[in-house]
């Protein structure tokens, strides 16, 4: 098991834009060479927001193969931040990770690193002039990202940590781009996809914090996979939710899934996904791995729960769900660069109304580590706000998200699922939009 | 009173977050709209997925002009793909099948003549578990299916809840995919398989040697480079 079969998604997923001229290796030789300083004072890690911002960014830099270097104190680790473990400080935890998600990308303390990139938690001090800086803030449920500078900086102190994965999926990009920046593209004008955002944010709403526990109830989850892994990543790291269920799966973890999947380390390569993601789960969530397809109602399986989130790449087996979905469903997907996501209550326009067509390609599919992450986040936005029976309305049923250039104005694009005719599922919404 | 339309103006292309202006004129069709915006951003991979949609979800049908597809001037397209990301999966059939596909065409065949026969299986499930040979009309250059036998198999598959999977047929000499079996498959579905097996199916009961190929969403035919990714023999 090398880098290079470790990171060949994300190098492929380069392929798009990078000249073909370039080998994997000098791709590969590129994420591994970006130095990347982390920076933050005690007060910006004494939350656990501050702590899940920093943990998620240097898991998505570590899961494109770059060298992250922290300047951070001792501090103990509010709550637990899977797939780390081994320490109750944070700084030893994340040192401890050092290559353990994928080969050669470390993680350490080192007073005498020279960063290409810094990037510094809340109102931290940072004390550099130079390199670029970003500074990640954010509150519970909206991040940002913004060059040192050029907005008034906050600190993190919510313990709600869906604006901390925000903010560190968005600095993950400004890396990302660093790097292809320095690679050779095949059409210059392409690197309008890849400038500098200097200032980026994104909310989810403007929603209130759970004052007390909130139980998600019975969900099933079909794949393991990278999206629903970035789902409970995010999810476990939510104060006081609570969810069981199963989670559908029968494929076993390979080299090529570490760029992305959130809760899976090279030592698990070889295990069942599903059993990967049970293990790391069970301190807050039950879930039943089944190690196999979800292939529809049986003896064995029954039903499946009112709350389906369905991560799987297939789209007719995401048709398959659909139909045989007594409740809600939430789906996620990528697309190159590109964040699919959807959900759909009994009565709406489904899921094969949005995806009516299948693509029966069959070459690996490229994907980036915050690309991913992206998906499997929205998705667990959406199950919250379903469970807090706070659904985003019929106008946002639909979201496609490129988290290159957040700084854009139509980098997330919301959208209604209007019913169509030939639903593959034929749903009851394109039943009626038949009969009218 | 009338309402002017303009006949040249501008609509915004999204694609990647990135937005990009294009003059467009009303008579022009959507697909060539559609076919600047792909080289305005100089899109080289799985162009034939790519579709516009407008910002209420729906798409814009390629087959009219701008006027009759109601585009404004200042309007804002997504441009992405209309399959996100689909991985078709492999059938998986029992190795007996393999066999007995084999007997069927090159005994049926007894080779001089072209044969055919279907895979089935449920239709919930990427199995093949069922061999079907049609009634047909055979030739050295081709073969016909009797329309009342291919009327009751269409209404015990729909009974059964079962489904053509794919189709196998002989051809004299190399397995290639010819005009006619590009135009009429039994099952004209994106990501159908066709397999055309050489020599009237004579020789070891492999599928090594045969053109396979699935069809993808342009309606073109595409050669799968290895049997493994259309089947799986267990």
């Amino acid at each position: 098991m090398s880098a290079l079969d470790e990171l060949n998604r994300t190098i492929l997923l380069c392929r798009d834009h990078v000249s073909d001229e370039l080998s994997d290796a000098e791709i590969r030789r590129h994420f591994q060479s970006l130095r990347i300083l982390c920076i933050s004072d005690r007060r910006n890690l004494s939350s656990h927001s501050g702590q899940t911002a920093l943990v998620t960014f240097v898991s998505l830099l570590s899961r494109m193969g770059m060298q992250v270097a922290l300047k951070i104190p001792e501090a103990p680790i509010i709550s637990p931040q899977p797939p780390l473990s081994g320490s109750s400080s944070l700084r030893d935890a994340l040192v401890t990770s050092s290559e353990t998600l994928v080969t050669g990308a470390t993680v350490h303390i080192d007073s005498a690193f020279d960063p290409d990139l810094i990037f510094a938690l809340g109102d931290t001090d940072i004390g550099y002039a130079s390199p670029p800086c970003w500074r990640l803030s954010g509150e519970a449920w909206s991040g940002s990202l913004a060059a040192n500078g050029i907005a008034k900086a906050q600190g993190w102190n919510t313990d709600w940590p869906v604006g901390a994965m925000v903010s560190a999926a968005m600095a993950a990009s400004e890396a990302f781009k660093f790097v292809i920046r320095q690679l050779r593209l095949r059409h210059p004008a392409d690197q309008i996809f890849f400038e500098v955002s200097r200032l980026c944010s994104w909310s989810f709403g403007s929603l209130p914090v759970p004052d007390q526990d909130l139980d998600l109830g019975e969900i099933d989850i079909v794949s393991a996979g990278a999206i629903s892994q970035a789902a409970l990543y995010a999810l476990l790291r939510l104060p006081g939710v609570r969810m069981n269920g199963r989670i559908f799966d029968d494929d076993l973890t390979v080299a090529s899934n570490l760029n992305r999947n959130m809760l899976t380390a090279k030592s698990d390569v070889g295990r069942a996904k599903v059993q990967v993601v049970a293990q790391r789960c069970r301190s807050k969530f039950m879930l039943e791995p089944i190690a196999g397809r979800y292939i529809g109602e049986s003896v064995e399986i029954g039903k499946l729960a009112h709350r389906v989130l369905v991560g799987v790449d297939d789209i007719p087996s995401r048709w398959k769900v659909q139909r045989l979905a007594p409740g809600w469903i939430a789906v996620s997907g990528t697309s190159h660069f590109n964040v699919s996501s959807s959900a759909h209550s009994l009565g709406e326009p489904c899921s094969g109304c949005l995806h009516p067509v299948d693509d029966p390609g069959v070459n690996p599919i490229p994907t980036v580590s915050f690309v991913s992450f992206w998906a499997g986040l929205v998705m667990s936005v959406r199950l919250l706000r379903e469970a807090l029976s706070r659904p985003y309305s019929r106008n946002h049923q639909h979201l496609w998200l490129t988290p290159l250039r957040m700084d854009s104005l139509h980098a997330a694009m919301w959208s209604p699922v209007p019913a169509v005719r030939d639903c593959p599922v034929q749903c009851s919404a394109s039943r009626s939009n038949l009969a009218a | 009173m009338s309402v002017i339309v303009e006949k040249k103006f501008q609509v915004e292309i999204v694609y990647n977050g990135v937005t990009k202006p294009l003059q467009v004129e009303s008579e022009e069709r959507v697909t060539a709209l559609l076919q600047r915006a792909i080289a305005t951003f100089g899109i080289t991979q799985n162009q034939h997925l790519l579709s516009l949609f407008r910002q209420d979800g729906t798409l814009v049908p390629e087959n009219q002009s701008i006027e009759q597809a109601g585009l404004k001037p200042g309007d804002v397209l997504l441009l992405r793909p209309n399959a996100v990301k689909g991985g078709g999966e492999p059938l998986r059939l029992a190795k007996s099948i393999v066999g007995s596909t084999f007997r069927t065409l090159s005994e049926c065949g007894r080779g001089e003549c072209e044969c055919v026969t279907y895979w089935t299986g449920p239709t919930e499930q990427d199995l093949v578990d069922r061999l079907e040979h049609p009634v047909h009309k055979r030739s050295p250059f081709g073969y016909e299916i009797e329309d009342s036998w291919l009327t009751e198999f269409w209404k015990q598959l729909a009974q059964a809840k079962r489904s053509v999977k794919a189709q196998l047929h002989t051809h004299p000499g190399q397995a290639f995919h010819s005009a006619t079996d590009d135009q009429w498959p039994i099952v004209s579905q994106v990501g159908f398989v066709s397999i055309v097996i050489p020599d009237f199916a004579a020789g070891e009961p492999s599928l090594d040697r045969a053109w396979i190929g699935r069809l993808e969403a342009d309606g073109k035919w595409r050669r799968l480079p290895s049997v493994s990714e259309a089947v799986t023999v267990q």
